[in-house]
């Protein structure tokens, strides 16, 4: 590492201290600058000439001045808008027929709403950040704090920050109010961790904590310049000619928060921008809807059809025009008129001006409005989404990707936080063989209500305890219940085992109430939370002994302080799957206790435990069909002379040099043996409400949910268990890295060698897999199939050549699970199935560890209200629960695809319609290029005389109800079928536009031929044409009523309202004559028409002719090939439409093929062979291992009790 | 235990923060636009209501068909197509130079009346071929110039008949410049049949749109004739012929009034047509027809209306019995779950 020059510490003081950080940059990685800054603290003068960036942020696109240029350079970017501006420039030429008005109205108009609503958002970033800039700190100015808004905060200033207050920029950590200088930081809204992390003050400047003493530091930092990288920092704090070294222990991140500190001093480093997390804030990839990428091609093929016509028109332009046409004055001039290549060209550009209205400029200007509205208002208040605990409502971060929620055919979910709360608690358990707890688990409660059957309420007993980790009840063990039942002394040794063997850390107060426990992993804590409900407290810890308070154990009510020494710990790791710990009571008796898995405890078990073993089993498999998570506890009396010759033996292999670990576990073999089991535990891993049904609703709409997690396999498969993605009826392929042959080729540890192996492993078992796959598909009722996968498997899986075998098996699966999975992979899992398979994926997730997954799918869902905001940062929605992604999916996501496609067909419809009335006119017309319409109806007949019913459908479309929506998730397939956006729907929505437009011009040119009322007299050319344009309207409106499912006020409002603003305008525009040189075509046109029979009877001839076809389509349509939808509908008709009919009887609706199937559904199942074992979270280490020398991976923040376990050995030496 | 006491703190704590979180809720305000339950109506296309939608639109669209084909039967009508019959023989294999040329081009024709024709009778010209609608000719006029007399000079949009010698041409344009100028002199009973070319004009035409003080000038003064001459004494708003002619047709087959006879025309007279056979529509074999026409209240011969409106009522009709008779051979239960797509295929697709 180059470092600058001129620092003259030692710079492997700071490597070291750097060495086992990893470097995490959530966004762009920037290089870092050569150069370094340096900050006098608390001296302003000194920092003004160097001219730090201040603390204000702007998060806004334009200012004031910027944003007409760039809002509009913006806008242009649009192609449409492109190709408006080159139809708008044409339409100043000579050979335009139209006014420019006739496309420089709609244009401008289309600008401005788009402008408007950009400067609005814009608006509201500036806003947002205006109250950020001025939300107030304490800084020090003359001895004093003094309140100055964060925007005024400069660099080197001394600031004091309160209690669970944000640190308003980067600061250098100088002091605490706690002891040790050590101040806890909630990191939440960087990378989305909850647990606390502990920041460390140097020594030296622990006292600079009072106004009075702080405004005496005048410290000189040295230190990196600004960059992004979370995790690191490297400086130098130059105090009175000496050097301290700085790392990130010493720095506070802007957007943290301090907790459990009274107030802290720090020195401010880097301001606004420069901020780290600034500096990480990235613009979340713009993404856009699949619906709309196909709106491209739809606008393409529209396109073409412009060229092909005009094409047609010119070519037919250059045969007919005929100089012998005299009284065209041809003759006389002109160079545009000299020969047919040149009338073929020019009348070609004249004609695409004329056709111009066949690409419909407003559409996507209105799509966008809809759109702002759909989220803004619908799924941002949607009352369904809202989750009162947290008091968070749903949340659209982008208007752009509504429609694409109705398509979504996989989900990629996170796990913990997600699916779970990640909150373990004690929930149920089995001593000797009797099975306590009465609590009913979310899965059992979705089994039962599967299979119909009632759920009696849950009754908890008076004495029913509730806390964090511990939701048991059964007052046969509570407040000594235990004592009078059959075993008594196994109760005890239970609860012995679960206060004694464990690797937590007690915090704070040692009562009960205030305690809090630190472990490794959630479980721990709950068991040991567990321990203290039932009555053995655990409060205190040294390095050799832990503390129980136990109650009742030699008569009730008896509380007695007991100290254990503890001799050996075992190690929990993934190939033991258990824990042990060697413990010599009081009295002397020397005991083993130990956890773990099932499967490792009953091979370890002494002679003739068979009866409790079985029993026990049975209650295992019990609970890991509920969804817990199960240890078995066991113990053993030891033999001192036997203990003491193993503990030789043990500590031999702690201290050897090589394959410690591998020897360590070999030892630890030869005493965990002949146990007794005492019975086992069952942890909830609490699932997010409604996860089971929300999962199971998905699915039935045809949404495969993968779940991507950190975890260990057995705990993803314990949740897929718990989430009903996984059943016992499944065909399970299982690719794991904890294989023989794989532990085999790791031991011998060549890398190359263990990488082959690996990747032969996983070829050997994609095969297999996929090759079993296919054959359970080509069976008429094979089962469903579910794969897990690990992330070490997943690695070599995504190689290029075995990506296709993964995509073809994952493809064929329900569901599939990866664990143990890294960020990264996450995200190119999501990126497989995208890209791979083209199919539209969603991300949902809450931590920083799926930004990239989230970011990587089409629509990435956050899940907020939860602390961490990065994921929602990234996401496009963000919504509390995950059930809520049923209402977010099937109801919004389904109905905005429903209303974006009807809106899309629609504008396609009208302006072909309008446009194909002038095309065929155009053959009349010697393909001059006449325009059949005058310019202002023209130019109004998108934005003005059309625009709204078809914003009004946008908006209010249903096609079934909120709550049908979600009755029959089924529907929901249409969507991902795409069954409204296809060539074929495009063709007949063309197909009428075709027959309308011919309707319209035939009709009305060939009825208008001779005098026209009673005085003979005549109609023109503008006669005819507002004729034509005023059928074309009623038809074109009436048009969105025929194809409305759901017709509101407002449908009759705007679609009145739309017939009765071209009257009107007919009525004002025809009655002036203004002074400019303007041809009056339509001069009284309109008054003409309206005073002659003609008009009348036209009028109802020719949209009922036009609608005509249209109508006998739909009604063939819903006889013969119904949609989904209209079944629904059908059935449903009698209803009103409440929200309130969620909870009618499905039963009732059953058809005999569903009925037997669900009587299937109900015989026994074959007795469930997943006993949900799962001990571990990510990251499980223990502080004994470090405490002992053993090298454990550390993270590289360091959690809380790495802090505690320096102070804590303090502790007893002053005692 | 203490728990209890920890709880209850714990609860009045969770109080406090429900108390706080409701003054800053952001629990959305209902509205029945934001949940999307407007009240509406649904349609469903039942079979019912499209039989009964083709019931009524037959029953009102046969009425008014047979209503508006009498009417249009009522219309008697006479055409006479004299283009090719006023060339004299020898002339015709070069109509053109013929029309073209000088000297009296008069023609006589005859038309006989079939049917009783009551007055008032009107006289029209149809041309065939004739792209009044032509881009460059409907353009080329200036509104304001035949509006007023201050907008004389403004002719930008005439071109290439806008001015001679510098002199703006009022009426300017290729449209004025091509008058029709056939003529017409009809007798019966060798009585001459006055034809009154007073109000053939839309109002509103000869009241705004040509103003009263508004002369002709320098009219038909360049090198090429291109059609009738004006009046220069008569003011534009009286000059109707021009203002029919100025009302440019949507079609290139068109017809303008002439004038009207008002007088009754019984049955076996014989008309006889003087016509000055001026118009050259030979050059672009444009047809040329003489009409004479009653009206109805709907307007003229036009059987357009009254077949379309009885076509549309008789399909309807048909339908609607099609449909009737499908629903009884082959019924659909509204709402059959069987039909639901997942139903039909149980696998899923």
């Amino acid at each position: 590492m180059a470092r600058p020059g001129g620092l003259s510490v030692d710079s492997s003081a700071t490597n070291h201290l750097r060495a086992p950080s990893r470097t995490v940059t959530l966004g762009r990685i920037q290089p870092q600058a050569p150069t370094f800054r340096t900050v006098y603290c608390n001296d302003r003068d000194s920092i003004f000439p160097v001219r730090f960036k201040g603390n204000s942020i702007s998060t806004t696109k334009y200012n004031v001045f910027t944003f007409l240029p760039k809002g509009l350079f913006e806008q242009f970017r649009r192609i449409a808008n492109i190709y408006f501006l080159g139809i708008s420039c044409l339409s100043m030429t000579p050979i335009s027929p139209v006014n420019p008005i006739t496309n420089v109205a709609p244009l401008s108009m289309v600008l401005l709403v788009s402008l408007i609503k950009e400067a609005f958002e814009d608006w509201k970033r500036f806003q947002n950040d205006m109250s950020i800039n001025n939300s107030s700190v304490e800084v020090l100015q003359d001895q004093q704090w003094i309140n100055i808004p964060w925007r005024k905060l400069q660099v080197g200033d001394i600031i004091k920050i309160k209690k669970d207050g944000f640190f308003p920029a980067d600061l250098l950590f100088l002091s605490s109010t706690n002891s040790d200088g050590i101040c806890y930081v909630e990191t939440a809204n960087l990378d989305g961790e909850t647990n606390l992390k502990i920041r460390k003050a140097l020594e030296r400047t622990w006292d600079y904590l009072t106004s009075e003493k702080a405004s005496e530091f005048k410290g000189e930092i040295q230190c990196e310049q600004p960059n992004n990288s979370l995790y690191t920092f490297t400086g130098n704090l130059i105090e009175e000619k000496q050097t301290l070294p700085l790392s990130p222990d010493q720095l506070l991140l802007r957007g943290c928060s301090l907790r459990n500190t009274e107030y802290i001093v720090g020195a401010v480093i880097f301001t606004g921008h420069e901020t780290k997390v600034m500096m990480n804030a990235m613009n979340a990839p713009s993404k856009r809807s699949t619906l709309e990428k196909k709106l491209d091609k739809l606008i393409i093929t529209i396109f073409c059809a412009l060229v092909i016509m005009c094409l047609i028109g010119s070519i037919g332009c250059a045969i007919v025009t005929d100089r012998d046409h005299d009284y065209l004055g041809l003759h006389k001039t002109d160079w545009e008129y000299r020969n047919g290549m040149t009338i073929a060209f020019f009348t070609f550009f004249t004609l695409v001006t004329l056709f111009s209205t066949i690409i419909p400029i407003s559409l996507y200007v209105s799509i966008e409005m809809i759109k702002f509205i759909q989220s803004t208002q619908y799924i941002n208040r949607d009352l369904h989404m809202y989750h009162a605990e947290t008091n968070t409502p749903a949340s659209a971060r982008t208007s752009n990707l509504n429609e694409e929620l109705g398509q979504v055919e996989y989900i990629f979910s996170d796990k913990t936080g997600t699916l779970t709360r990640n909150l373990m608690e004690f929930f149920k358990c089995s001593i000797g063989g009797i099975s306590y707890g009465c609590g009913i688990t979310e899965i059992e409660r979705g089994i039962a209500q599967r299979d119909g059957l009632k759920i009696q309420e849950e009754q908890r007993s008076t004495g029913a305890i509730r806390e964090k980790g511990f939701n048991f009840d059964d007052p046969r063990l509570m407040r000594g219940g235990w004592r009078n039942e059959p075993n008594p002394d196994l109760c005890k040794e239970f609860f012995r085992c679960l206060a004694i063997c464990h690797t937590v850390l007690p915090e704070g107060d040692e009562s009960p109430d205030k305690i809090v426990y630190q472990a490794a992993s959630p479980d721990e804590a709950a068991l040991v939370t567990a321990a203290k409900n039932f009555g053995f407290f655990f409060y205190r810890r040294t390095p050799t002994m832990v503390y129980v308070r136990e109650s009742h154990t030699e008569q009730m009510g008896k509380i007695q302080d007991m100290s254990y020494e503890i001799l050996n710990v075992l190690e929990f790791n993934s190939t033991r799957k258990r824990q042990s710990v060697v413990c010599r009571f009081p009295n002397g008796r020397l005991v083993l206790y130990c956890k773990g898995a099932d499967t490792v405890i009953f091979e370890r078990l002494a002679y003739g435990m068979d009866e409790v073993r079985k029993v026990t089993g049975q209650h295992l498999e019990h609970f890991g069909s509920s969804g817990l998570r199960t240890l078995c506890l066991a113990y053993t009396d030891l033999n001192p002379e036997a203990y003491d010759s193993w503990n030789e033996k043990f500590i031999q292999a702690k201290s050897a040099l090589r394959d410690r670990e591998k020897k360590l576990d070999e030892v630890a073999e030869l005493i965990e043996k002949d146990l007794i089991l005492i019975g086992s535990t069952a942890i909830e891993d609490k699932l997010q409400e409604g996860v089971p049904t929300c999962i199971e609703t998905l699915s039935r709409a045809g949404i495969k949910i993968w779940v991507l997690t950190g975890d260990k396999m057995e705990t993803a498969i314990n949740i897929a268990y718990a989430c009903n993605l996984i059943n016992n009826d499944m065909k399970q392929f299982i690719i794991s890295s904890e294989t023989d042959a794989i532990r085999e080729a790791e031991e011998r540890g060549n890398q190359v060698e263990i990488a082959r192996v690996i990747k032969e492993e996983v070829k050997k078992e994609l095969k297999k897999s996929l090759e079993e796959a296919q054959r359970y598909l080509h069976t008429v009722a094979g089962p469903k199939l579910a794969l897990v996968i690990d992330g070490k498997c997943l690695m070599y899986a995504l190689d290029p050549t075995l990506r296709v075998a993964l995509l073809n098996l994952s493809l064929n699966c329900t569901s599939v699970v990866c664990c143990r999975v890294s960020p990264l992979q996450k995200a190119q899992v999501t990126s497989l199935v995208r890209k791979g398979a083209k199919k539209i994926t969603l991300s949902i997730g809450d931590g920083a560890n799926d930004v990239s997954m989230i970011q990587a799918a089409h629509v990435g869902v956050g899940i907020s209200g939860m602390e961490g905001m990065q994921a929602v940062m990234a996401s496009d929605f963000a919504i509390a629960q995950f059930r809520f992604l049923t209402d977010l999916l099937l109801v919004h996501g389904r109905w905005s695809y429903l209303r974006i496609c009807k809106v899309v067909m629609y504008f396609f419809y009208k302006n072909l319609t309008f446009t194909l009335t002038q095309f065929w006119f155009t053959f009349r017309t010697g393909f001059s290029g006449q325009r059949f319409y005058d310019d202002w109806f023209q130019s109004l007949y998108n934005v003005f005389f059309t625009a709204l019913p078809v914003i009004v459908l946008g908006l209010f479309e249903k096609d079934v109800s909120a709550s049908l929506s979600k009755r029959y998730p089924e529907l929901y397939r249409e969507g991902i079928r795409n069954s409204f956006f296809k060539w074929r729907v495009v063709a007949v929505w063309a197909s009428s536009a075709v027959y309308q437009s011919l309707v319209c011009y035939i009709f009305v040119t060939a009825s208008a031929f001779d005098g026209k009322n009673s005085s003979g007299k005549i109609f023109g050319l503008w006669d005819v044409s507002t004729m034509v344009f005023t059928c074309l309207i009623i038809a074109v409106n009436m048009r969105i009523l025929l194809m409305s499912n759901s017709i509101t006020r407002w449908h009759y409002i705007t679609v009145g309202g739309s017939i009765a603003a071209w009257l009107l305008f007919a009525f004002v525009y025809c009655g002036i004559m203004t002074p400019r040189d303007r041809n009056e075509n339509v001069y009284f046109v309109i008054y003409v028409l309206m005073s002659t029979f003609y008009f009348y009877f036209t009028l109802l001839l020719v949209p009922v002719v036009a609608l005509l076809a249209d109508f006998i389509y739909q009604g063939v349509e819903r006889w013969f090939v119904p949609y989904d939808y209209q079944i629904v509908q059908e059935i449903h008709r009698h209803e009103p439409d409440s929200s309130n009919a969620d909870q009618l009887e499905i039963a009732n609706e059953l058809t005999p093929e569903e009925a037997r199937s669900y009587a299937i559904s109900q015989l026994p199942r074959e007795i469930s062979k997943h006993t949900g074992f799962a001990f571990d979270s990510p990251g499980y280490e223990s502080f004994f291992a470090s405490q002992l020398g053993i090298y454990a991976p550390q993270k590289a923040w360091d959690v809380a009790r790495r802090a505690s376990m320096r102070s804590r050995p303090k502790t007893p030496k002053k005692n | 235990m203490s728990t209890n006491t920890a709880s209850s703190s714990a609860a009045t704590a969770g109080s406090g923060d429900s108390s706080g979180a409701r003054k800053n809720s952001k629990r959305p305000k209902y509205s029945k636009f934001t949940q999307q339950e407007l009240p509406a109506c649904k349609p469903i296309l039942t079979p019912g209501w499209v039989i009964s939608t083709f019931l009524i639109v037959s029953v009102i669209f046969i009425p008014l068909g047979v209503i508006s084909l009498f009417a249009s039967q009522d219309v008697v009508e006479i055409v006479d197509r004299y283009d090719n019959d006023c060339i004299p023989t020898p002339a015709r294999t070069n109509k053109v130079a013929y029309i073209q040329g000088g000297g009296d081009k008069a023609c006589n024709r005859t038309l006989r009346v079939t049917k009783r024709m009551k007055q008032p009778v009107y006289v029209y010209y149809q041309l065939e071929n004739f792209y009044q609608n032509h881009r460059r000719y409907v353009k080329s006029r200036s509104d304001s110039q035949l509006r007023s007399p201050k907008y004389e000079n403004q002719i930008s949009a005439c071109k290439p008949e806008d001015d001679v010698g510098g002199q703006p041409i009022v009426p300017c344009g290729l449209i004025a410049w091509s008058l029709f100028n056939d003529t017409y002199t009809l007798s019966r009973n060798n009585t001459r049949l006055a034809v009154n070319k007073k109000g053939i004009a839309w109002k509103s035409d000869k009241e705004h749109k040509f103003g009263n003080k508004v002369f002709p000038k320098n009219f038909q003064k360049g090198n090429l004739i291109g059609g009738a001459t004006l009046d220069p004494n008569i003011s534009l708003s009286e000059q109707e012929d021009l203002i029919v002619w100025m009302r440019t047709a949507a079609l290139p087959t068109f017809r303008k009034l002439y004038g009207k006879i008002e007088t009754d025309l019984e049955i076996g007279d014989t008309i006889d047509v003087l016509l000055q056979n001026n118009y050259n529509t030979y050059s672009f074999s444009g047809k040329k027809k003489l009409v004479l026409s009653t009206t109805s209240w709907l307007g003229g011969k036009n059987d357009f209306l009254g077949i379309a409106y009885l076509t549309v009522g008789g399909i309807c009709f048909f339908l609607a019995l099609a449909f009737t008779i499908m629903y009884l051979v082959k019924p659909r239960r509204l709402g059959d779950p069987s039909y639901l797509s997942w139903n039909r295929n149980p696998g899923g697709r």
